[in-house]
This record gives structure tokens, C-alpha cells and sequence, in this order.
């Protein structure tokens, strides 16, 4: 069989990640293009469309060989198949660090920690629980309330002076707990640098119950947080001290694309499993779907 | 205002019957036939032929699924028994099975038998027969049994129809359901060999509704659906195909259905509505038709955990040849909560499916479960594990 060209659509809750990669015959991955929608309250047809489309065209292909979804995408009507994301997110992570053996992935309303083999097969995961305290969403509120620009938030908490604690659970109490910070004057700085290190503790938690060891990729869209990096890597060594496992964390520019290619990898590796030649897929059809 | 395509048109037909917890569309066909009546059948299997030869509407009652509050059906059962009792005890002290003159209750299991002895309880005006269905293998002596009892429901059923059952309203009546059996033969023929073109969704939604209405109705329902399956190729899916075994008495929420499907698996064999494939094949024509009748379930009747099996081994055996005919690549064990037939089989029945080197996974459901994310994770990370590292 061929090279293959194949997409991979993540389908957030708050964001519709795409990349087209090319799978070489003898395995090699190139990434050709992506694209990023946010939601904000439109129709979720129409955020995939919009990420996709942008992929496919920065990509240049009329053709596609397996369209493949993740997420929230299984209803996408053009999709050839659909990967759980923690499969998806496992692969894009050796994607993007082929040393990675566990994936903290953090995105809009929860964070999970997957570990994984050479291949990219997921050998056991945590996961948050129900409550939104340690997501993106969470986080992306709390700027809102403080009237800071969620591109801002990073390098804030890294200034930060005097971080104080807030609640690690709760969404609804760590949202109480801002709201006594503001009124109490503490600096956006310092309120944001608490809730990183909430999270980070949170997310350390989770990978030390993983078991979690070497190169940990972060991946999801909190991924390109500085401020939440900067919190983590001091709850790992907390950790560390402690007697947990030393873990090394990786992040890279595309990581909030991990979910896509990883999708659009596996994609590739069914229609080479199963046999599927004959299902090129164009941009047109996608359209008339 | 766009007209629906002929196949949506039918899966609106069929939603909207099946979520109908007033049986409105049986209520209009009794109202539109003065002097019919109409006798409610409990899962699995119940002689439709019987209650069509008597002139009477056959309606299956399979609880309330998610949309029915349970007030007074839980007053009647421990904690530890299934929900369907409940539902379909809940349906009747509403007054919305008012409609029916009697109600079958097949030897499924205790629960379904002790809710015989309750309903003439609370419904002593009703008619209510216990089926006890023969049990132990195609025996001559079983066949026998089974047409005395067979006969006795039909004299029972043509009295209170005022319409006795004769050969020929038999045999009429066996030619109309060898044909529904055939239609629905070809409807999960086609699913298993094009299962994106046939959502499993859609199919349950289809029989469920063809026992509620008069059979006729489900005949031109079910040859429009197969008719614009047809017509349409439809986009071929990635998915792991699976069979699901373990809910043929209390059906699983719609929901379960459709979030095993998104998941990432295609559902090509099923236990669903068992009772309209509890005999395989066509039940014969010629001679005496309750003998046939019988004789078709004796000998007929495909394998499952309401019958006993004497070899233990068949049940053992029983998933690899599911999952070899219908050419899944797992099996997901989906039973109800304290489904005592399901459940106590389980172990065998997995136990030979791992011996065969076939995946499996294993959840319970309520009829009126309302959260599928646990679902939807079991079967998702099923479905890659099967399509990505299946055979190692």
C-alpha cells in the first residue's frame, strides 16, 4: 500500500483542532497542515468545517485517504473513523516527542493522565474527576473575571510574588475563593499563580498515581500555558523530593494539535490494517456530506 | 417545510410509537376496529401467531425505558430485582395498558413469572396467562406440552376475542409472521453486511414499534426502510464490529444503543426484541398448524440464557458461533442490572469467549439509565483496542 494522506479532527469543547499528515510507505509521519476553530457558541459542523477546511487547504491535497476523528467528533458525517482521545492524544504525543512514554493532557473541561507503550499503545490512564476545577475552562473564567487576556495568564503567574492557595476540589469554592481574593486586594499575579499551583498539584497527583516515569508530554490546548508549565514542574520535584518517580516534562508548539495528529497517524495504520484502499475522500465531497 | 426522505420518514414513524408510553397507536387501530381487542405480551417470547388467529392486536410491553417515573412499581419489588417489573407495573397502575384484555407472561425468569401472579392482583379483570415455555431440548414429549399449552391459549384467546381459533386463522396467521421473520431476517442480514447503512439505532426503533402496531403496518414500514437502504450505499465506517449479548428482557435505553455506536462499534448481531427471532426460520404451513407451531419453537428456537442448555459446553460454545456467523470482531456483554438469566450465564458465556481468543468487555444498564459516559469510554477504548492492536 501507498503513502498515505490522511486528516485527523479533534473536537473540543471549547476549540476544533485539524491536521493533515503524510504516512509514508515505510512509516515516516510529516505533518502538512492544520487548522484551529474555536467554538464560541456556534454549531459544531460548522467549527469542524472551518478547522478542517483550514488544514486542507494549508496542507494543498484535494485528497484524502481516512478522515479521522477524536473528541466530541464522532458524529462528523465525513469522517472515516473515530479514536477515543486518550489513543489519539498518546500517538500525537510520540508524534511530537517520540520519547514520551505518559501524556498529561489538559484541555477545556478536564485533564487526564495516559501512560503508553514505544507504539503509542495506552496502557492504563487517571483522570479528573467531574469537577472543572482542574481544566482550561476553569482557568479561561477565572481571566475572564480578573479582566486579564487569556494570552496574558503565563507569564502573570510567573511574576507572581505571593501566590495563596486556593481550593483544589471545587470549581464552585475556588471560584468563591477568587472572588474573597479580589476583594481582599491581591494582585491578578499572585491569584493566578494560586490556581496554577492548585492545578499542577492536581495534575502531579495524577501522574504519580499513573506511575508515571521519564518523558511526560503535555499536550491539550493549557499545554502552551507558561504559567501552568512553570507550576508543574515544581510540583513534579515536590514529588520527586518526596520519593515519587522523576518525570520530564516536554511540551512543544503543536501540542494542542496532539489529539488531531495522533488521529490522523492512526488513520493512517487502519487503512493500512484494514485494507482500505478506495477511500480517498475529497475536500468537495466533505462539502456536499 | 422539506419533506423527510422515505427512510426518515419511517424512523420518525417508528420514534415516535416506540417512546409512546400510551400506546396510542394501538388504542387508535382498536378504536378504528370496533370489537377487536388487543392481548400485551411481557419479553421474550410469546405466540404472536396465537393471539392473531383469535382476531386479537398482539402489543409487546417492554416497560417504560427513561421516560416513565416509577411511583407505585417500586412498592412492589426489593431493591434487588430489575426495573422492567417496575415500569410495566408502573404503566399499568397508570391505566395506560387499559386497553388490553390480556396479557401473556413467558417463563423468562422468576421475575417475570411472579409479576404474573401480581398483575391478577392488581388487574383481576384482565386475562393473564403464565407461558411455560418448555424447557430441556427438542423432545417429542416437549412439543406435545407445548401444543396443549398452546391450545389452551388459543381457546382461551378466541373466548374472550369472541372468535375462536381455527386451523385456517392459524395458518393465516403463521404465513403473516413467517413473513415479518423473514423481513426482519433481511434487515439484520443487511446490517451485519453493511452495518454503516443499517444504525442499530434505527433498527431496534423499527421493531420495537412493529409490536405495537398491527403487523400489517410494520410489513410496509420495514420494506420502505429495506427498500431505501437500498437505494442508498451510504459512507462506509471505520468501526469494530461487535455483537451484544445479554439484554433480550429489559432493553437498554436508546441512548446505550447510539453511544455504542458513536463510540467507534458497529453493532452486527444483537440480542435485542429476542422474541421476534426466537424461531429460526419459517415455521411450516402444511398440516397441523400448532403442532407447527410448537414443534418450530421446540426445535427452533435460537440458543439463549432464558432456556436451559443440558450440555454445558453450548454455552461455552455459544459466543464463538455468534460471533463467527455474524463475522464481529468482540462481543460486549450488556445486561440489565439483576437480570438473573443474563447475568448467571455471563460467566459461562465469557468464559468460552476468552477460551476462543475473542474480545469482550462486560457492562449493566437500567432501562432507565440517563448517563452513558462510562459507556462511552468502555466502548470507545474497546472499539481502538480492537481495530488497532487486535490479533496481538
Amino acid at each position: 500500500m501507498s503513502a498515505a494522506v490522511t486528516a485527523g479532527i479533534d473536537v473540543g469543547s471549547s476549540a476544533v483542532k485539524a491536521a493533515v499528515v503524510r504516512i509514508e510507505e515505510e512509516g515516516g509521519e510529516t505533518l502538512l497542515g492544520r487548522g484551529l476553530a474555536r467554538v464560541r457558541k456556534r454549531e459544531v459542523a460548522e467549527v469542524v468545517a472551518e478547522a478542517f477546511d483550514a488544514a486542507v487547504a494549508e496542507a494543498g491535497v484535494d485528497g484524502l485517504d481516512y478522515v479521522a476523528t477524536t473528541g466530541e467528533g464522532e458524529e462528523t458525517p465525513f469522517a472515516t473513523g473515530h479514536f477515543y482521545g486518550m489513543t489519539a492524544h498518546a500517538r500525537g504525543a510520540l508524534f511530537l516527542e517520540p520519547r514520551a512514554r505518559a501524556v498529561l493532557d489538559v484541555g477545556a473541561l478536564h485533564a487526564r493522565a495516559i501512560s503508553m507503550d514505544a507504539r503509542g499503545k495506552v496502557l492504563g490512564y487517571k483522570m479528573t474527576s467531574q469537577c472543572a476545577s482542574g481544566s482550561g475552562q476553569f482557568l479561561e473564567n477565572i481571566a475572564r473575571y480578573l479582566g486579564v487576556a487569556a494570552s496574558e495568564v503565563g507569564a502573570l503567574s510567573i511574576g507572581a510574588q505571593k501566590p495563596e492557595a486556593v481550593s483544589s476540589i471545587c470549581a464552585v469554592l475556588a471560584e468563591t475563593d477568587v472572588i474573597n481574593m479580589v476583594s481582599r486586594g491581591l494582585s491578578a499575579a499572585d491569584i493566578l499563580r494560586g490556581i496554577h499551583e492548585s492545578m499542577a498539584g492536581r495534575f502531579a497527583r495524577l501522574l504519580q498515581s499513573l506511575g508515571a516515569e521519564g518523558v511526560v508530554f503535555v499536550s491539550g490546548g493549557l499545554a502552551a500555558d507558561d504559567g501552568l508549565a512553570a507550576a508543574l514542574e515544581g510540583a513534579l520535584k515536590a514529588g520527586a523530593a518526596r520519593g515519587a518517580k522523576p518525570v520530564e516534562l516536554e511540551r512543544h508548539v503543536l501540542s494542542p494539535w496532539s489529539g488531531a495528529i495522533g488521529a490522523a497517524i492512526w488513520g493512517a495504520f487502519r487503512r493500512r490494517r484494514a485494507g482500505m484502499e478506495g477511500f480517498a475522500w475529497t475536500a468537495k465531497e466533505r462539502s456536499r456530506a | 417545510m422539506t419533506e423527510p426522505s422515505p427512510r426518515a420518514a419511517v424512523v420518525d414513524w417508528a420514534a415516535q410509537i416506540a417512546e409512546d408510553l400510551d400506546f396510542a397507536a394501538a388504542r387508535a387501530h382498536l378504536a378504528e376496529n370496533p370489537g377487536r381487542k388487543a392481548a400485551g405480551y411481557l419479553p421474550v417470547y410469546a405466540p404472536r401467531e396465537i393471539v392473531r388467529a383469535a382476531g386479537m392486536l398482539p402489543v409487546g410491553v417492554h416497560g417504560g425505558g427513561d421516560r416513565l417515573e416509577i411511583i407505585r412499581g417500586d412498592a412492589f419489588y426489593q431493591s434487588y430485582i430489575c426495573h422492567l417489573p417496575r415500569s410495566v407495573i408502573e404503566l399499568a397502575q397508570s391505566g395506560r395498558l387499559d386497553f388490553l384484555s390480556a396479557v401473556l407472561f413467558p417463563a423468562t425468569c422468576d421475575v417475570i413469572r411472579n409479576l404474573s401472579g401480581t398483575w391478577q392482583l392488581v388487574s383481576p379483570e384482565v386475562y393473564v396467562r403464565y407461558l411455560d415455555l418448555p424447557q430441556g431440548g427438542a423432545s417429542e414429549l416437549a412439543a406435545e406440552f407445548w401444543k396443549e399449552e398452546l391450545g389452551v391459549l388459543a381457546a382461551d384467546l378466541g373466548r374472550i376475542a369472541g372468535r375462536a381459533v381455527t386451523g385456517d386463522s392459524l395458518r393465516e396467521a403463521i404465513a403473516a409472521y413467517n413473513a415479518v421473520r423473514s423481513l426482519i431476517r433481511e434487515l439484520y442480514r443487511v446490517r451485519r453486511e453493511t452495518p454503516w447503512r443499517v444504525p442499530s439505532e434505527e433498527l431496534y426503533l423499527l421493531l420495537r414499534a412493529g409490536e405495537t402496531v398491527p403487523l400489517e403496518a410494520f410489513v410496509e414500514r420495514a420494506r420502505a426502510y429495506l427498500a431505501a437502504v437500498e437505494a442508498d450505499a451510504g459512507r462506509v465506517r471505520d468501526k469494530a464490529r461487535v455483537v451484544v449479548v445479554g439484554a433480550f428482557c429489559e432493553p437498554p435505553p436508546i441512548g446505550l444503543i447510539k453511544t455504542v455506536e458513536r463510540a467507534g462499534c458497529s453493532i452486527v448481531d444483537d440480542d435485542f426484541l429476542l422474541g421476534n427471532r426466537m424461531i429460526d426460520g419459517d415455521v411450516p404451513l402444511d398440516g397441523d398448524p400448532l403442532g407447527a407451531l410448537a414443534r418450530a419453537f421446540v426445535g427452533r428456537a435460537v440458543r439463549n440464557s432464558t432456556l436451559y442448555e443440558a450440555d454445558p459446553e453450548g454455552k461455552r460454545r455459544l459466543i464463538g458461533e455468534r460471533v463467527a456467523a455474524a463475522r464481529a470482531d468482540g462481543v460486549i456483554f450488556a445486561s440489565a442490572s439483576f437480570c438473573d438469566p443474563a447475568l448467571l450465564d455471563r460467566p459461562m458465556l465469557r468464559a468460552g469467549a476468552e477460551a476462543a481468543c475473542i474480545p469482550c468487555i462486560a457492562f449493566q444498564f437500567a432501562e432507565n439509565t440517563g448517563q452513558f459516559q462510562q459507556f462511552r469510554e468502555q466502548a470507545g477504548t474497546f472499539a481502538d483496542a480492537i481495530k488497532l492492536w487486535g490479533g496481538e
